[in-house]
């Protein structure tokens, strides 16, 4: 403490004070900081995927302080607990120094490691490559977990030519995204938000922090300022449920019976927007009503190939997609040829005014009452149709027509985990964005709105890749989304093309791909078997594989000629994570506050509902290490084996850095990563020539990129003109044509025709197969049974078991922080007082929780807010000792637990065909790791501790030891010393 | 809260050194005939100054910064335990010069000898009443804040000082005397009184409650969460629990060696007897110390989930 | 002046941001570091000035869950600093803020004795006693920009369930909330008037709901309108 100073009375001076403003000066204070050897530098939070603006401060390369920059479109200046704990996470001694090689001789899993030069990594990981890539590509399989940059690497598989890519989103979120884009071309997730400034009714769907934590938590205030009422949907009552003017105690994974109950409620009384339906949506779209026989449940489609209505002034047939016309919503009908028609409508009336989805029955499966099903559905309807708003914008409709103002409905919605992760999610979250749709509540003012480069035609036009030739670009991208079988990855004789069976009859729309079935059909080598398998930031060998246990040993799973089952895993991740020592290549990337990335239109921008919004990251400080960014490694392979894109005609290497890559590449004219700062001179947003200068200019922009709408683009975007025009210019969408809403979705009546056999194109042979798109590839959302539930006997495993991250590490890539993991290093199994009382459980006892594929002890703690039939934890907390810079009796590695053990990949085994088939989504493929049931039962004298325990991971060879105490500063303090003299005269006050 | 070792020692030492102390100095000047005896009187004062010496030497031990401990003499104005430091400090002189007067001039009561002896029971006194008075001052403890703490604390000192007296002065004067020995024997019944009077006004439910510390008064208020998962400087400091069967067993401890076997060994009126009283009384206050920290029950535990304090 | 925060239990969602902001700030701040025993190891234990915790009011099915914040409610009567031998801990006649003077402080634990809000916590690798400062080295430093001149847990609350202001001014936005939305101390009983102030959750808002129109039980009752695309 060098530097001092002693206060004086009556320095203090409090000028103006008025609400709001605390204006204050104190002559007397030393000067605490050191302003002048300070630098304030602006990038992205990467502490989770909510990707807030930061402004951090450092002085001698050391970071003193992270905070919220409060120009930022997504933050608004605050910040997170993990955005604040940045700075742990920038001097973890976990850490990774240089690139690693396992050492020869030793075992996988081992953790036995040399160091090897940048030089010497890239030239083994070019070697192997090339040989894949000029002989089968598809036998590398890369898969990435919580990164951001998906836009690059999904380009690299594609320039590389194997098919086996995707992201983690198959074990995250596809349910969501799938489930919009394909019913509105947009969704929750990242891709739309509550209209907070204007929304009356919020009903929050399941999520636990989420992907715009931030957003999320800015907005919840506004509701509660405003006086708005807030329904948490939720077996699971902690954080945002906390706030919620009710929280509705749902049984885990019965939300589509309580969203179709509401349904009922709402056509049972008549109070749908009809406006809305018939002018944005095809419910009034006639579909053949012919069963049993080819074309059954297809749109009738007449001469122009369009879908046809009944006009009701016209009093024929017409072209759905015609203006000005009146089409019925209601009826059945005769096509001149015979073929019986009925609305969309009709359908759904039928559909939802049955029993099954009264809310006396509906409350018997989800477990929340009639009367509050009820007067919720009457709620909304009030707050909709009673409490519109309207904001006089004049405005251009799809057929150019003027509209003088937008009509709001002031009710929204948002949705995620919980839905997300059941095998029935997908038809969930449709049956959520019907009862949004049934209300005239999407993209209006109010409701729920989408947020650029979103809405998109439905879904958009991307389709899978399928053919692969050696030294030979994908022609599509690996990942797209199917509309029909045809477009699926399959052979002629059905079998999947996709390591992860993706896109097949398994999963036939899993537009995310099934990162969670990589390494367990790799190992089996089913459907066959790869060279490579290469992982950025996916922490396989521990939280992010169901049936942790086994893939470890899958993992080390060795022929009979010695080799291994996956012969060689490259890894690249910024720390000593549990998958390092299952790595045979490891490469060190870099911290968030050391490298350049792009947040990326092309990929999940930042943008808000009303402003077109992408960002960068900067580095802020040197790295101490021999680390490059995975983007760098990216670009430099991409330019070593000669991808036609990274190359010039000339065969010569295109891009000599990322940056260089950012800056110049164009995916087509104009458009490239980054949306802003284009031109020559930087004048251009969205399409422009590139602007040598754009990383500069985001830099003075504080790393952001920022377009807002006009005010006659920000609403009804699925049929604004004035929205659609700039959307096709930025290469958003392909055209200005209507966003037609697909409440019934023919997409997937499609599938179910081909399970029917009535399908002119491929068709499954297998019969589970067949009975699963009948099943499940319903055109209307509807409510089914968990898969896993469907073959355990629910009485045995009386409890739901599901798992939260909180919120200090939800998405954060490092629960190893060394302030985070304070707040806890221990979880616990949750349960419900009044049902544990009843099962004589005692908090904070030992029990044993049981699944039909394992078991785990563990410790309970018991609450009020849990459903009386569900059990949770918080989950990824248990780490394994030595992993992270954590000491072998860390807390995480012998008092956290993870549920993952009870999960396992595959459906439970009843010696059937599906025995094979994926824990997941029969739709999207979705890692169903929601869908667990558990019984309970209490442990004996004396047992205590998790099991299963496994043995701590070594130290990397060059490893810096775990502190046993820290005391991080950035600068010497300065103290406020208090002066001798006010010591000793001081009395009382 | 937490016993701190240090601070038992300290208490209990100190405060047997002080009531030692005083009650010899009030003995010769009083002229009781038994404390007429400068090898007597001297290694009374020498035992009690160890004891103190040593109390308070094991007092800076649980200081977590000590190179700061000679500020503790500033905040006289208000705290009590900058009060306890002066003194502390300030009985030395005193103490000291007294016991040059005996040595220099044997039992025979001297002006210098009265004016220090009287100065130094005095501030011995003052002390003791200062250390409780630290405690005593806490409103975060309903356990302490009470004037049953200093009550406590000044009768336990002049009991185990007045054990510790009769035992000396058995020991180097010429046995047991009834004089001293009744004093011992009224100081324990009087500081068992005292002590019982203590452990049945804390079994009575008062002050705050869960409800008033989160301010949620009309329902029940449960913890979930105290918001990390390892115990940290409150858990330690404040969250110490005695199970209850322990306590029961620990309270009987406590009463059997501090009040209990003095008082039957006092009655035999035997030199090695009162030793062997005295130490069983000095033990028995540690314990008996031990259980005031242990049964203080500090109001942040109610924020870490207790329901009363 | 009396400076102090107001925070909201109506929006809090027990996020932790205010602690490690504060915790991130105040490492490197005035009474820095806050130190971190066994950072990476066995029950890992720090000195932290800003703590949340979680409670459940009430019982089954009509429980709330509140997330609670809690850190120095620099208390007009401020026993902690009454306590303090050294003189180390000190309220500033000039705004009311709780101070440890670090220099001073010898680690006797008495003002954390003496705190009934457990906002005191030694540090275990410097010995002294740590507490909120109120970021009295922010929201005077007139070299940051103006509206970062608060404490930092303000600053990143996203919720904005905090508020920082003069309570003595009856103008202030503080003293506005405590006005209009109850504000309430924490156990006032004891008599150390604290100033930081708790707004209890507000009553949950009504909705009404929809008059039931003819109710229609099947497809038939549904009548087409003549609503032009």
């Amino acid at each position: 403490m060098t530097s001092q100073a002693t206060l004086k009375q009556a320095d203090v001076i409090a000028t103006e004070s008025t609400a709001g403003k605390v204006q204050i000066s104190d002559a007397s204070l030393p000067q605490f900081e050191d302003r002048a050897n300070q630098e304030t530098k602006y990038t992205t939070c990467y502490m989770c995927a909510c990707r807030c603006g930061i402004k951090v401060t450092v002085e001698d390369n050391k970071v003193r302080f992270i905070q919220g920059n409060p120009n930022h479109p997504i933050n608004k200046g605050v910040l997170c607990a993990k955005g604040n704990s940045g700075i742990m996470k920038q001097y973890s001694p976990a850490k990774l120094s240089s690139p690693l090689l396992r050492k020869p001789g030793t075992e996988r899993g081992a953790g036995e490691f040399e160091e090897i030069s940048w030089e010497q990594a890239l030239d083994m990981l070019e070697k192997r490559l090339s040989h894949i890539r000029a002989t089968d590509p598809k036998k590398l399989a890369y898969f990435t977990g919580r990164d951001q940059m998906q836009a690059l690497t999904g380009m690299w598989a594609s320039q590389f030519g194997t098919i086996n890519w995707a992201a983690h989103g198959g074990f995250c979120s596809v349910n969501m995204a799938a489930g919009g884009l394909y019913t509105m071309g947009h969704a929750f997730w990242e891709f739309g938000d509550p209209d907070w400034d204007n929304t009356k009714y919020f009903m929050m769907w399941g999520v636990a922090e989420d992907h715009s934590s931030n957003p999320i938590k800015l907005g919840l205030k506004k509701l509660k300022e405003r006086g708005a009422k807030f329904v948490a949907i939720n077996p699971v009552r902690t954080g945002y449920q906390a706030i919620a003017d009710e929280w509705v105690a749902i049984r885990p994974g019965t939300d589509a019976v309580l969203a179709l109950s509401m349904v009922h409620v709402l056509l049972k009384n008549q109070l749908v927007d009809d406006e809305f339906l018939i002018r944005y949506t095809n419910s009034p779209q006639l579909v053949v009503n012919t069963p049993g026989q080819k074309g059954d449940g297809l749109f009738y489609r007449g001469e122009s190939g369009q879908p046809q209505v009944w006009d009701l002034v016209e009093e024929r047939f017409m072209d759905a997609n015609l203006p000005e016309i009146s089409p019925a919503l209601f009826g059945e009908f005769t096509m001149p040829d015979g073929t019986p028609v009925r609305t969309a409508m009709s359908i759904m009336l039928e559909k939802y005014l049955d029993d099954q989805y009264a809310p006396e029955n509906a409350a018997k499966e989800c477990g929340v009452a009639a009367e509050d099903i009820e007067r919720m559905a009457l709620e909304m309807a009030h707050v909709a149709f009673k409490e519109t708003i309207t904001i006089d914008v004049e405005w251009t409709d799809w057929a150019g027509r003027k509209q003088d103002k937008f009509i709001g409905r002031p009710v929204s919605m948002h949705a995620m985990r919980g839905i997300s992760a059941h095998s029935n999610g997908f038809q969930t979250c449709r049956a959520i964005h019907l009862l949004q749709v049934l209300l005239g509540t999407i993209d209006c003012p109010g409701g729920h709105l989408a947020k650029p480069p979103f809405p998109k035609h439905i879904p958009p036009g991307i389709k899978p890749a399928k053919e692969m030739a050696p030294n030979t670009p994908l022609k599509s991208p690996p990942l797209g989304f199917p509309t029909c079988p045809e477009d699926l990855a399959i052979h002629e004789d059905g079998t999947p093309m996709r390591i992860d069976k993706a896109y097949s009859w398994d999963a036939p729309i899993s537009c995310h791909g099934l990162m969670h079935m990589v390494i367990s059909n790799a190992v089996k080598g089913d459907p066959y078997e790869i060279d490579t398998l290469m992982l950025f930031m996916a922490n396989m060998a521990w939280n992010s594989s169901m049936n942790t246990a086994q893939t470890m040993d899958m993992l080390t799973q060795k022929k009979d000629d010695g080799e291994y089952k996956i012969p060689f895993i490259v890894c690249s991740d910024a720390f000593n994570s549990e998958m390092v020592a299952y790595s045979d290549l490891v490469l060190p990337d870099t911290t968030y506050l050391e490298r350049y990335d792009t947040i990326s239109m092309l990929d999940r921008p930042i943008s808000e509902p009303h402003a077109a919004c992408d960002s960068v990251r900067i580095p802020v400080i040197e790295p101490d290490r021999d680390v490059m960014s995975w983007q760098e490694v990216m670009v430099e392979m991409a330019g070593r084996l000669g991808f036609p894109a990274f190359s010039t005609p000339e065969g010569e290497r295109k891009y000599e850095s990322y940056k260089d890559f950012i800056i110049n590449f164009e995916k087509e004219p104009g458009i490239g990563f980054l949306a802003g700062y284009r031109g020559k001179d930087g004048e251009k947003s969205l399409r422009g020539e590139p602007n040598p200068r754009q990383w500069d200019a985001y830099e003075e922009n504080e790393g952001f990129f920022e377009m807002h709408l006009d005010m006659n683009q920000r609403y009804m975007r699925h049929a604004n003109l004035d929205y659609l025009t700039l959307a096709k210019e930025a290469a958003w969408v392909g055209s200005t044509d209507q966003i037609v809403i697909e409440l019934y979705s023919e997409k997937l009546q499609k599938f179910r025709l081909a399970g029917q056999g009535l399908y002119d194109g491929p068709q499954p042979t297998e019969e589970h197969h067949k009975e699963r798109l009948v099943e499940y590839f319903d055109p209307l959302p509807f409510y089914y049974m968990p898969l896993k539930e469907q073959r355990i006997d629910r009485d045995e495993y009386p409890f739901h078991a599901v798992n939260q991250r909180p919120m200090f590490m939800y998405h954060s890539w490092d629960s190893q922080n060394a302030w985070l993991r304070q707040i806890m290093s221990q979880n616990y199994l949750f349960m419900n007082r009044i049902a544990a009382e009843r099962e004589g459980i005692k908090d904070l006892s030992w029990v044993w929780v049981e699944s039909h594929n394992g078991k785990i002890r563990v410790q309970v703690k018991l609450m009020e807010g849990t459903n009386e039939q569900t059990v949770w934890t918080w989950n990824a907390i248990a780490k394994r000792g030595g992993a992270w810079g954590l000491s072998d009796d860390a807390n995480e590695a012998t008092d956290g637990f993870l549920m993952n053990h009870l999960i396992s990949e595959l459906l439970p085994q009843k010696g059937d065909k599906v025995d094979r088939v994926t824990n997941s989504d029969p739709v999207t493929g979705q890692a169903a790791w929601y869908d667990l049931r558990v019984k309970i039962t209490p442990a004996a004298e004396g047992e205590t501790g998790t099991w299963p325990s496994f043995s701590a991971l070594k130290p990397q060879p060059n490893a810096k030891p775990s502190p046993d105490m820290l005391s991080y500063t950035s600068h010497e303090n300065v103290n406020l010393v208090r002066p001798m003299s006010d010591i000793l005269t001081r009395g009382e006050k | 809260m937490h016993p701190a070792f240090s601070v038992l020692v300290f208490t209990v030492m100190s405060g047997a050194g002080y009531g030692l102390m005083t009650l010899m100095i009030i003995g010769h000047l009083a002229g009781l005939p038994q404390l007429l005896d400068s090898s007597v009187l001297l290694s009374g004062g020498i035992l009690s100054l160890a004891l103190i010496t040593g109390g308070l030497l094991s007092s800076t031990l649980h200081l977590a910064n000590p190179k700061n401990a000679w500020r503790s003499f500033s905040r006289f104005k208000t705290s009590w335990l900058s009060r306890e430091a002066v003194f502390a400090v300030l009985f030395y002189p005193f103490a000291l010069a007294y016991l040059a007067a005996v040595y220099l001039n044997g039992a025979e009561v001297t002006g210098l000898g009265l004016l220090s002896g009287i100065a130094t029971a005095v501030l011995a006194m003052v002390t003791l009443f200062c250390t409780s008075m630290i405690y005593a001052s806490l409103k975060t403890i309903r356990q302490w804040n009470s004037s049953l703490t200093p009550v406590n604390y000044i009768a336990l000192g002049l009991m185990s000082g007045s054990l510790l007296l009769a035992a000396v002065q058995a020991l180097v004067g010429d046995g047991a005397s009834t004089s001293l020995t009744s004093l011992a024997l009224t100081l324990v019944v009087l500081g068992a009184t005292c002590k019982l009077i203590y452990l049945f006004w804390i079994g009575k439910p008062a002050g705050s409650t869960i409800n008033t510390a989160t301010g949620f008064t009309q329902a029940s208020v449960r913890l979930l969460d105290q918001g990390h998962t390892s115990n940290g400087f409150l858990n330690n400091e404040f969250g110490y629990t005695v199970e209850a069967n322990r306590l029961v067993r620990l309270r009987l401890l406590m009463l059997g060696l501090a009040f209990v076997v003095p008082f039957l060994l006092i009655l035999a009126a035997n030199t090695a007897l009162l030793v062997i009283a005295a130490a069983s009384a000095i033990a028995g206050l540690l314990v008996e110390r031990w259980l005031f920290f242990a049964e203080a029950r500090h109001v942040v535990r109610l924020f870490h989930g207790d329901q009363t304090v | 002046m009396k400076l102090g925060l107001v925070v909201d239990l109506d929006t809090c969602v027990g996020c932790h941001g205010c602690a490690t902001a504060c915790k991130q700030w105040n490492t490197s701040g005035t009474i820095g570091p806050l130190s971190d025993e066994n950072p990476y190891g066995k029950d890992p234990n720090g000195a932290w000035l800003n703590r949340i915790r979680t409670y459940e009011v009430d019982d089954s099915p009509n429980s709330k869950t509140v997330n609670m914040p809690l850190s120095c409610m620099h208390c007009d009567n401020a026993a902690c600093v009454t306590v303090c031998p050294t003189g180390a801990s000190y309220k500033r006649e000039e705004d009311g803020i709780v101070l440890v003077d670090q220099d001073k402080c010898m680690g006797c634990n008495l003002c954390s004795w003496a705190c009934p809000y457990g906002a005191r916590e030694l540090d275990p690798g410097q010995g002294t006693m740590k507490k909120c400062t109120l970021c009295v080295d922010r929201i005077y430093d007139e070299s940051l920009p103006e509206d970062e001149r608060k404490p930092a847990c303000v600053m990143t609350c996203p919720t904005k369930s905090r508020v920082f202001g003069d309570f003595d001014d009856p103008n202030s936005e503080v003293s506005q909330l405590v006005r209009d939305r109850a504000g309430k101390q924490l156990m006032p009983e004891l008599g150390y008037n604290p100033v930081n102030t708790y707004l209890p959750p507000r009553n949950k808002p009504v909705v009404q709901t929809y008059e039931p129109k003819s109710v229609v039980a099947t497809v038939k009752g549904w009548v087409n309108k003549v609503i032009a695309r």
